[in-house]
């Protein structure tokens, strides 16, 4: 137990920045619904309850160096619980962003980098994407009833615009081909773009809201670009 | 994507054959698309992809506890690309216990996070042959097409 190992210098609690925070975790009754809920509670002595109370103590820097933001999957169950309706996984997301971005675990920020700098995770550059895209399609083009498939890159007016996962043009290509099938036997009018076609929104994991406006802002671009009617957006 | 999925089944432009598949199937409800969503649009996607699973297939079962209540797979909110994979991997135990407590053989899933984080550890939790698919993809694998 950190905390009772070390006890609190309330000369450097903040509540003035804790009320800054919209997550009413101030309402807190301590009744650990939520650690009870939690499939990840006790994993480095830390569960949601204590959390929520150290951000109301205004220590909220001290949770951001912790491992246990980005343990946590924001899954919700322990809001869902809560009677005094604190918005913990947004509470969660809002300390992730306490972070200095070198400091984020994983390859979460280099991928997002990635992502803002070239317009996919992957820094995929767009000969090989669309390389990538046509030999799948080409490939669904040999099966039984799919011999007209083709993949209509960059069509204007369309009736929808689908965006891409970056795993499905990476690792697993074969993934790609489920929705097309639906789109061929269903006829419909779809179209994907060449560029800033990633579905993913990496910035909703370091708690990056200027990284999500960016990557949403472009999905809309695309729309208007190739004047789409529809957006499929599954991920 | 559920709406999409319902406009075509129910316009009848794609034909579904429910046979295709005789093994057991189970559905888990990703928190985005359901608990967490129903919290912050006010509307889970709970019915929709059930509505699909029973044209694709004639019998199914659900998973305990499900819809809002169910338990996160443990591969969501970045876990899978943060390098926490121990932490990551026992983080999907209860999933992992109701799926075994179905018996199924196929679970559906209409997420990447849950698609990946589920195949990534079912061989840890003694279920190396679970077969795990997009809904879309039982979707695709079910098509009828007509001879046009």
């Amino acid at each position: 137990m950190t905390i009772l190992q070390n006890p609190v210098s309330f000369e450097s609690l903040d509540p003035g920045r804790s009320r800054a925070w919209p997550c009413d975790q101030d309402l807190c009754l301590t009744c650990a619904n939520c650690s009870g809920a939690c499939p990840v509670a006790g994993i480095d002595d830390f569960d949601p309850r204590k959390i929520v109370r150290m951000v109301s103590m205004g220590m909220a820097d001290h949770v951001a160096s912790e491992r246990w933001p980005w343990i946590c999957t924001m899954c919700g169950k322990c809001e869902q619980v809560c009677p005094m309706g604190i918005a913990i996984p947004d509470m969660m997301r809002r300390i992730r962003s306490l972070r200095a971005r070198d400091q984020i675990p994983g390859i979460l920020q280099s991928g997002l980098e990635n992502a803002l700098r070239t317009g996919n995770n992957l820094a995929l550059p767009k000969e090989d994407f669309v390389f990538i895209l046509e030999d799948v399609g080409a490939e669904i083009a040999e099966e039984q009833g799919f011999e007209t498939f083709t993949v209509p890159i960059d069509k204007e007016g369309a009736n929808i615009l689908t965006t891409i996962h970056n795993k499905l043009v990476n690792t697993h290509t074969e993934d790609l081909k489920h929705w097309w099938k639906i789109f061929h036997a269903a006829g419909e009018d779809w179209t994907v773009a060449a560029d800033n076609w990633e579905g993913t929104s990496w910035g909703y994991f370091t708690g990056d809201d200027e990284a999500m406006k960016t990557m949403a802002g472009r999905i809309v671009e695309n729309m208007r670009r190739l004047k789409a009617r529809t957006l499929l957006w599954p991920e | 994507m559920f709406d999409l999925l319902i406009r075509y089944i129910r316009q009848g432009r794609i034909t579904l054959n429910r046979d295709r598949f005789t093994q057991l199937a189970t559905y888990h409800d990703p928190c985005n698309y359901g608990r967490r969503a129903e919290k912050i649009f006010g509307q889970g996607f709970f019915e929709e992809p059930r509505w699909i699973m029973d044209q694709c297939l004639t019998h199914w079962v659900e998973l305990y506890p499900d819809r809002r209540h169910q338990f996160c797979c443990g591969g969501g909110g970045g876990a899978l690309t943060n390098g926490y994979n121990e932490e990551r991997i026992f983080y999907g135990r209860r999933k992992m216990d109701q799926i075994k407590a179905t018996g199924a053989e196929m679970l559906v899933v209409p997420c990447h996070s849950c698609h990946g984080q589920l195949n990534n550890i079912k061989a840890t939790y003694g279920l190396p042959k679970l077969t795990v698919k997009y809904l879309w993809e039982l979707v695709a694998d079910c098509l009828v097409l007509s001879e046009a």
